[in-house]
């Protein structure tokens, strides 16, 4: 991890109400350094797309601040705003607009008045960093789901933002495509050193990729920290509304209903096999028996 | 409803769809003043045949195509209608329903007859258009001709979200159907007005989102559009032969045969 990150987006007591007195977050702090893959876990209701909303300027708080790298929100332009940070919309319908991929992507860096020669580079490398370059002249009406999410990613990373906000990146997506998403997601944050938050209340796939976590609740941070510490809280996860990777929670249950002197809470399935295979008699696995016949 | 809208033989490889758009465009418009100024039936029916046939060596569904004449033939038919019975003084005949006269008339028919033709010779070129080429190649050659920006953001934001309008419509009122919404004329009623109220608001929303969308990638009221590229050697003589031919055919048909 290396020495002392700076600071990618900071929100310190931050409360937001909407127009109809829905109090939506109350005195929530939130922070990410650069590089880093932050999860906002959350029900249906919890504050995680105002709080996404808020740090992309589309609403303002009314108490608080909101500081991105180390100016406060208000102080950005628009054009500041959005080259750092790009928000990648649920529904990628809301965020397609364009008639061909190639159009659509291309869009924000023509608002910033590039150079022609620099927008075509622009989508290329985007295209191709979301794996999309044989969609390159598709008409948007005629991708799959999965393709459009894809090329959605890519419209927001032609604007090179430092960091990346995706509201439910793997909703309506099938596991294939969930799996596809979250490892480009993976690569963009380790190898393009792109600062990832993203906004779910899918669990199953967070502790393989989420440096941090932060849980919200009814506007509310309850819990921040990395996955293991999470999901150690077994109480808390309930009191969210959520719950445990589907693996913890064989673990926990064979922990606590049979006595299986499991360490800890294994969030993985990597980490469950580890465990389960110090705890199986040696001569009845397979692959060791015939290891030992050859 | 899909196939009326559905674009996917623009996507083709063929003689046609390889043509600029532009040169495409100019040859429709050619076409269609040649049609709607023709003061005789030969050249729009002329044009109406030489349309129907390439659409037929495309390969194009007859489905397809008898769904996008639907409209235009039904307003033929009343055209010509309306235009025999009132318009003219020679009677062709005459009959007698719910206690009113009615007499056909020679003039009428052939004015009506006329104006059907020219009809069908503009909508059948601006079909053979829509199957040729894609919409947002269209809408690029309409940025070559300087229409107005905000028209054409309009325009291509329309045509994107139609198909998802679409979609939402199909979901919609798949649910009212599936819960016996449609099953008496009445809750039909009931339900097709719930189903375009549901419409509306869904194309509110959707166009609030989208403008959030816009904003977030630096929109500021003008949508952005990239250069085109010049008019190519191939395309050009495309163009110049075509716009020959029909001139040289609209000479012909219009004042050629009857010398």
């Amino acid at each position: 991890m290396g020495g002392k990150r700076m600071k990618a987006i900071e929100v310190t007591g931050v409360h937001f109400t909407y127009d109809d007195g829905t109090e939506a977050l109350s005195g929530v702090d939130f922070h990410v350094s650069e590089g880093e893959f932050v999860a906002i876990l959350g029900s249906n209701g919890s504050g995680k797309t105002t709080l996404i909303g808020l740090l992309v300027g589309l609403l303002k708080a009314k108490t608080g601040r909101i500081s991105i790298g180390e100016r406060e929100i208000g102080n950005l332009s628009a054009e500041e705003l959005y080259q750092r940070v790009g928000l990648v919309f649920q529904n990628p319908n809301d965020q397609l607009f364009a008639a061909t991929v190639e159009e659509d992507v291309a869009f924000g860096p023509r608002n910033l008045n590039l150079p022609e020669a620099e927008v075509e580079r622009r989508v290329t490398e985007a295209l191709a960093a979301v794996a999309a370059l044989p969609l390159r002249c598709r008409a948007i009406h005629h991708l799959s789901f999965g393709e459009q999410k894809r090329v959605s990613l890519a419209g927001v990373m032609a604007m090179r933002p430092s960091v990346l906000i995706l509201d439910e990146p793997t909703a309506g997506l099938d596991p294939a495509g969930e799996a596809q998403m979250m490892q480009l997601l993976k690569k963009l944050n380790r190898e393009e050193g792109l600062t990832v938050i993203l906004a779910t209340h899918s669990v199953d796939m967070l502790p393989l990729f989420a440096n941090r976590i932060y849980v919200l609740d009814h506007g509310r941070v309850l819990q921040e920290g990395p996955s293991e510490e999470i999901f150690c809280h077994q109480e808390m996860i309930v009191r969210a509304k959520l719950r445990l990777p589907y693996v913890s929670r064989l673990m926990y249950e064979m922990k606590r209903h049979d006595g299986v002197p499991i360490d800890g809470l294994p969030l993985t399935i990597g980490e469950a096999r580890v465990q389960l295979l110090e705890l199986i008699p040696k001569e009845l696995i397979i692959a060791e028996l015939e290891e030992k016949k050859t | 409803m899909f196939d009326l809208f559905s674009d996917i033989f623009t996507y083709r490889d063929n003689a046609l769809t390889r043509i600029d758009p532009r040169a495409k465009l100019l040859i429709a418009l050619a076409a269609l003043i040649a049609v709607v100024t023709a003061e005789r039936i030969v050249l729009p029916l002329a044009v109406l045949a030489f349309c129907l046939g390439a659409v037929a060596i495309l390969r194009i569904p007859a489905k397809l195509v008898a769904c996008r004449l639907a409209a235009p033939l039904s307003i033929v038919a009343v055209l010509v209608v309306i235009q025999t019975f009132v318009t003219g003084k020679t009677p062709l005949f005459a009959f007698t329903f719910a206690g009113w006269q009615f007499t056909a008339k020679a003039e009428g028919l052939r004015q009506g007859t006329l104006l059907g033709a020219h009809v069908l010779g503009a909508v059948s070129v601006v079909f053979l258009l829509s199957v040729v080429t894609p919409a947002h190649r269209i809408f690029q050659a309409l940025r070559w001709f300087r229409i107005s920006r905000n028209w054409l953001e309009i325009a291509i934001l329309m045509y994107r979200y139609i198909f998802v309008l679409m979609d939402r419509v199909a979901d919609l009122a798949a649910a009212q159907r599936l819960r016996l919404g449609y099953t008496a004329r009445g809750r039909a009623l009931r339900s097709f007005t719930t189903l375009a109220g549901a419409t509306i608001i869904h194309s509110l929303e959707q166009a609030q989102r989208t403008h959030d969308a816009m904003r977030l990638r630096g929109y500021r009221g003008t949508m952005p559009f990239g250069p085109l590229p010049p008019l190519g050697r191939r395309d050009r003589l495309i163009l110049v032969s075509c716009l020959i031919g029909i001139a040289a055919a609209y000479g012909l048909l219009e004042w050629g045969v009857s010398g």
